[in-house]
């Protein structure tokens, strides 16, 4: 090693020109690699979530008109809805609370909530507890084969009754 | 090389007397130890034993200071991975095969029962003793600077701790689990904007069955624990990196000593100066030698060591506080080792005495049709059961939503630092009281949902 002048290491000076370019390179590069992290991010949401669901269908049968006498209100348990009939008017009232999700049983009044309290009149209107909004009402309609058949998909207004 | 450096060939019989030793001594690189430096070498050669500081400052040992409540919950951590992954053993995560394996469990495994009595009970014991670890460090002022972020992480912990708990909820399969994980998402599903969505994925579909399940077990067993693992490394290493626990001001200030008193300042040493040895040769006044009187400019020397403990005391910035503050405090070994040991072994006596008394409950096997009547949370799920019961959208989003957003600004809203390290101290009278409120008001609604809360969630007595 020289003994006079210390020895230059690597400082070199650098023009505008080189630095611009330095730090557009640094710039790229940690959007690229931030960019990936981000996309890889969001990859792992759109994997997590299911193109396919398998639960159960939204129109079903429910079986001849005549299996429901008037003045009866029958719940089906497994698809979460309730059957109506006064005379010749029928219709289908959702029997999953609108507040957290919860089965709601058809009651002396309506219908009652276990969970949280919620009360619901025969029509499905809110009458007490939590429950934001009136219980729905679906499509109700008379298939060719002669059996009703619910779409959930569908909801009709309170008071939509099918006439048999 | 000559012969003489040549060390002899050690023989076949001393290779293995020697081996159990060589082996033992490659493992651990020092005996028990006798003496100070042997206490600092067994703290920082040992992996485990080297996340603590070679010393601790008394005050970090005083059992009413932190009640030993963060390690506990470590602990109980450790305790539920290991009887977590015991348990995986024999868990199938499919909705045909859950609950019967359960059953399993009860009636066919060695020890079944009692793994997922530690489990269950553990869990319990854990998200209480994590919200009064919560309690301690608030009403000790520990948050404060330079502790705020470790803070922040602690309230994330404390909110992973019930997500953990709340994902295990399901596993068993039976009424109480399906009906608390559809409430539950149910609550998720009303957060604003992504509500739904977060629901959805959660599920992974539109109601609770199989893809619910499988999903609630990837999380309850990889991811959650994963990130709590995670989260308690950088906890514990902001401990460090702060100086430690967090103690009043005084307690780093070397201990005072005694003042002597001026009739007895003639008893006290002092440093010999020339000049008193000059005046050596004054009479005496009053009985007092004369060198004391020619001394009476100098200062008395005062019984203070100053210590150094090697490259720590080259080591500048704030973060360093080992060695800064070494008359007010003690090794690490034996002094916090044994303490440690004994919340360990409290805290595992805790979890097997309540396993081997209580069976963790399992109710009937899951019916998608019939709810409970009244569905109930677990305890420490009930406050917030309670809220909900008044307004979804309040009671389970918008109300915790805020808790947590100020649990998580405190630090940064509370800036004073006055009454760090004391319990209750008079500056802190403020936060401290609204802390508390916050406790009692969430205390209270636990309780009115436990005891006051019958069937369709009406208000009973429990006269």
């Amino acid at each position: 090693m020289a003994v006079g002048k210390p020895a230059k290491h690597a400082v070199e000076e650098l023009t505008e020109g080189q630095q611009n370019r330095r730090r557009m390179l640094a710039w790229l590069s940690s959007v690229g690699l931030f960019g990936s992290a981000i996309i890889s991010a969001i990859s792992n949401l759109v994997f997590i979530k299911p193109r396919a669901t398998y639960g159960a269908p939204n129109r079903f049968g429910i079986g001849k008109p005549d299996d429901f006498p008037s003045g009866t209100r029958i719940a089906l348990g497994e698809h979460r809805v309730c059957i109506v009939r006064e005379g010749d008017k029928l219709c289908a009232i959702s029997t999953t609370c609108t507040h957290l999700g919860c089965i709601i049983a058809p009651s002396e009044t309506g219908f009652a909530c276990p969970c949280h309290g919620s009360r619901f009149d025969q029509d499905g209107n809110v009458t007490g507890g939590p429950a934001p909004k009136p219980l729905p009402w679906y499509a109700l309609s008379l298939a060719p084969n002669g059996e009703l058949e619910v779409d959930k998909g569908t909801e009709v207004g309170a008071g939509t009754y099918l006439k048999v | 090389m000559s012969q003489a450096t040549k060390l002899p060939k050690p023989g076949l019989l001393t290779t293995l007397k020697e081996f159990p030793g060589n082996v033992w001594s490659s493992i651990f690189r020092h005996s028990l130890p006798n003496s100070d430096l042997g206490r600092s070498q067994t703290s920082f050669t040992n992996f485990f034993l080297h996340i603590h500081p070679v010393k601790v400052n008394r005050n970090t040992l005083k059992p009413w200071y932190t009640l030993g409540l963060g390690l506990m919950s470590f602990f109980l951590f450790v305790i539920l991975t290991v009887s977590g992954i015991l348990l995986m053993f024999y868990y199938v995560p499919a909705t045909t095969q859950a609950y019967d394996r359960m059953l399993d469990l009860r009636g066919s495994v060695a020890f079944g029962t009692f793994l997922r009595n530690m489990h269950r009970w553990g869990a319990h014991f854990m998200v209480a003793i994590v919200f009064l670890h919560m309690c301690r460090v608030f009403f000790t002022g520990s948050y404060k600077k330079p502790r705020e972020f470790n803070w922040v992480v602690g309230v994330m912990l404390f909110l992973l701790t019930l997500f953990s708990s709340f994902t295990g909820y399901l596993l068993p399969w039976d009424q109480l689990a399906f009906w608390a994980i559809t409430v539950g998402t149910a609550i998720a599903g009303y957060a604003p904007v992504v509500g739904q969505d977060m629901r959805f994925l959660l599920l992974g579909d539109y109601t609770v069955g199989q893809e619910a399940l499988l999903r609630f077990y990837v999380l309850h067993i990889a991811v959650l624990p994963l990130l709590v693992t995670v989260l308690v490394s950088i906890h514990f290493w902001r401990i460090r990196k702060d100086g430690g626990l967090s103690r009043p001001a005084d307690a780093d200030a070397p201990p005072q000593p005694e003042i002597p008193k001026k009739e007895n300042l003639a008893e006290w040493p002092r440093e010999l100066e020339p000049v008193a040895v000059t005046a050596s040769a004054a009479p005496a006044v009053n009985g007092v030698p004369a060198l004391a009187v020619a001394a009476k400019t100098v200062a008395p020397v005062l019984p203070i060591e100053k210590k150094h403990y090697g490259i720590q005391g080259l080591v500048r910035g704030p973060f360093t506080k080992v060695g800064n503050v070494p008359e007010n405090s003690v090794f690490s070994w034996p002094n916090l080792f044994m303490a440690e040991l004994f919340v360990l072994v409290l805290t595992i006596a805790g979890v097997l005495v309540v396993s081997l008394l209580f069976n963790a409950p399992l109710e009937e096997p899951v019916n998608v049709l019939h709810p409970p009547n009244p569905a109930k949370a677990p305890w420490y799920f009930l406050g917030l059961q309670e809220q909900v019961s008044y307004s979804a959208f309040w009671g389970g989003v918008g109300v915790p939503g805020l808790e947590v957003l100020i649990l998580l600004l405190a630090p940064y809203l509370d800036r004073s630092n006055k009454g760090v390290g004391k319990w209750f101290a008079k500056e802190r009278l403020l936060p401290n009281t609204l802390f508390l409120i916050f406790v009692i008001v969430n205390i209270v609604l636990i309780i009115i949902g436990t005891f006051f809360r019958g069937p369709n969630w009406e208000f009973v007595s429990p006269w």
